[in-house]
C-alpha cells in the first residue's frame, strides 16, 4: 500500500481506485474472534457447504497481524473486552469488523447481565452488524457481501484521513 | 464390597456423631441434605471424608443461596463418594450481614476455587482460605452480583419484562 500517501493522488484516479478496492474486497483474511455459540456458525460458514472463500474471505488468519477482517462472534464480557481491543489494535489498516450475532451487537439475551458488554461497538468500531441468535451461515454471507459493497465505494485516503480509530 | 448408603443411613450416622449440631435434615432427589452449624461444618466434612463407610472423597461443588435479609445465606456443599457412589449435601445457614463460613479447602482442593467464586458472587467470607481473591470477575468489579439486592444497571433503565418467580404466589396469599 506504498502507493497511498498524501502526496500521491493515485487512488483518486477512478480506474486505480476501482482496481484497488476490487483487490481488497475479494481478499479478506478473516480473524476468528469466536467467543460463544456464534463461533460455530462462523466456522460452519468457512467450511465446504457454505464456503465463504468463494466470496474471497480467507479462513483463518494465523494472527491479527495477517488479518484484514475481524469477525466478533459471540458474547463479549467486560473481562474479555481489553483482549478484543488488543487484537483489533494489532490488525494493520485497512481493517474491517463484523459484529456477528445478538450478543456482540447489543448484549442479546444477556441485556441485563452484570458481566456482559452490551455491544462490541463500545470497544471497537463496527462496519457490519449481523443479527440473529445465532445467525445462520447465510446471514454471515449476506453480511460479507454488504461489507464488500462498502469497500467497493471506499476512498481509502479518506478512510485514513478521517482518523478512523477505535472508540476507547 | 463397597455399597452405597441410603439417605437415611447417611443421615443417622451424621446425627449419631454430631447430635444437635445437625440442625435439620431432609431428602431431596434421593440425596440426603443436612443443615449443620457453621462451627462444626469443617468437622462434618472431615467425618464424611474419612469415615470408611461414607468416604466422600470428591467435592462436587460449593455454592450459596441468598434468601434475603431475614433468612440470610445458605452455603451448599455437595459431596460424592467414588467408592460407594452416593451423594450428600451439607448446608450451613449464615446471617445476611457479615456472613462467615469455615473453609474446607484444606480437605478438598476443589473447594478452593468454588469458595473463591462464592466469595466474589455472594460476599461470603471463608475463614482460613489460603487465597481469598476474586476468581472470575474482573479486578475493578464492585459488588456481589449474585446477591438478590445487587442492582443491575440495565434493569434500572428497563424493568424485567417477563414474569417474576414467586410473584404469583404472593398474589394468592
Amino acid at each position: 500500500m506504498g502507493l497511498i500517501t498524501e502526496k500521491t493522488p493515485l487512488p483518486k484516479i477512478q480506474p486505480v481506485k476501482f482496481l484497488l478496492n476490487w483487490g481488497r474486497r475479494y481478499s479478506l483474511w478473516v480473524m476468528n474472534f469466536g467467543l460463544a455459540c456464534c463461533a460455530i456458525e462462523l466456522i460452519a460458514t468457512s467450511t465446504s457447504k457454505h464456503d465463504f472463500i468463494r466470496l474471497g474471505v480467507i479462513p483463518f488468519a494465523h494472527g491479527p497481524r495477517q488479518a484484514d477482517l475481524l469477525v466478533v462472534a459471540g458474547t463479549l464480557t467486560d473481562k474479555m473486552a481489553p483482549a478484543l481491543k488488543r487484537v483489533y489494535d494489532q490488525i494493520p489498516d485497512p481493517k474491517y469488523v463484523i459484529s456477528f450475532g445478538s450478543c456482540s451487537n447489543c448484549g442479546g439475551p444477556y441485556w441485563d447481565s452484570y458481566s456482559v458488554t452490551k455491544g462490541v461497538d463500545q470497544v471497537v468500531p463496527v462496519d457490519v452488524y449481523v443479527p440473529g441468535c445465532p445467525p445462520r451461515p447465510q446471514a454471515l454471507l449476506g453480511g460479507i457481501v454488504k461489507l464488500q459493497e462498502k469497500i467497493k465505494d471506499e476512498d481509502i485516503q479518506e478512510k485514513w484521513a478521517s482518523g478512523h480509530s477505535a472508540v476507547s | 464390597m463397597a455399597t452405597a448408603l441410603s439417605p437415611d443411613e447417611t443421615e443417622s450416622r451424621l446425627r449419631s456423631h454430631f447430635g444437635r449440631d445437625v440442625v435439620a435434615s431432609e431428602e431431596q432427589h434421593g440425596h440426603p441434605v443436612a443443615t449443620v452449624t457453621a462451627e462444626r461444618y469443617h468437622d462434618v466434612c472431615r467425618f464424611l471424608r474419612d469415615e470408611p463407610e461414607l468416604s466422600f472423597d470428591y467435592c462436587d461443588f460449593v455454592s450459596a443461596v441468598d434468601f434475603g435479609p431475614e433468612r440470610g445465606f445458605e452455603v451448599v456443599t455437595h459431596l460424592y463418594s467414588n467408592a460407594h457412589h452416593h451423594n450428600v449435601r451439607i448446608k450451613v445457614a449464615l446471617p445476611h450481614d457479615q456472613p462467615v463460613c469455615p473453609t474446607i479447602s484444606d480437605l478438598y482442593a476443589t473447594a478452593d476455587w468454588h469458595e473463591r467464586e462464592t466469595l466474589e458472587m455472594f460476599g461470603i467470607r471463608f475463614e482460613g482460605h489460603p487465597n481469598p481473591v476474586k476468581l472470575l470477575l474482573s479486578e475493578p468489579f464492585e459488588g456481589q452480583p449474585l446477591r438478590k439486592d445487587f442492582a443491575l444497571m440495565s434493569r434500572e433503565a428497563k424493568p424485567w419484562p417477563g414474569a417474576v418467580e414467586g410473584e404469583d404466589l404472593e398474589d394468592e396469599e
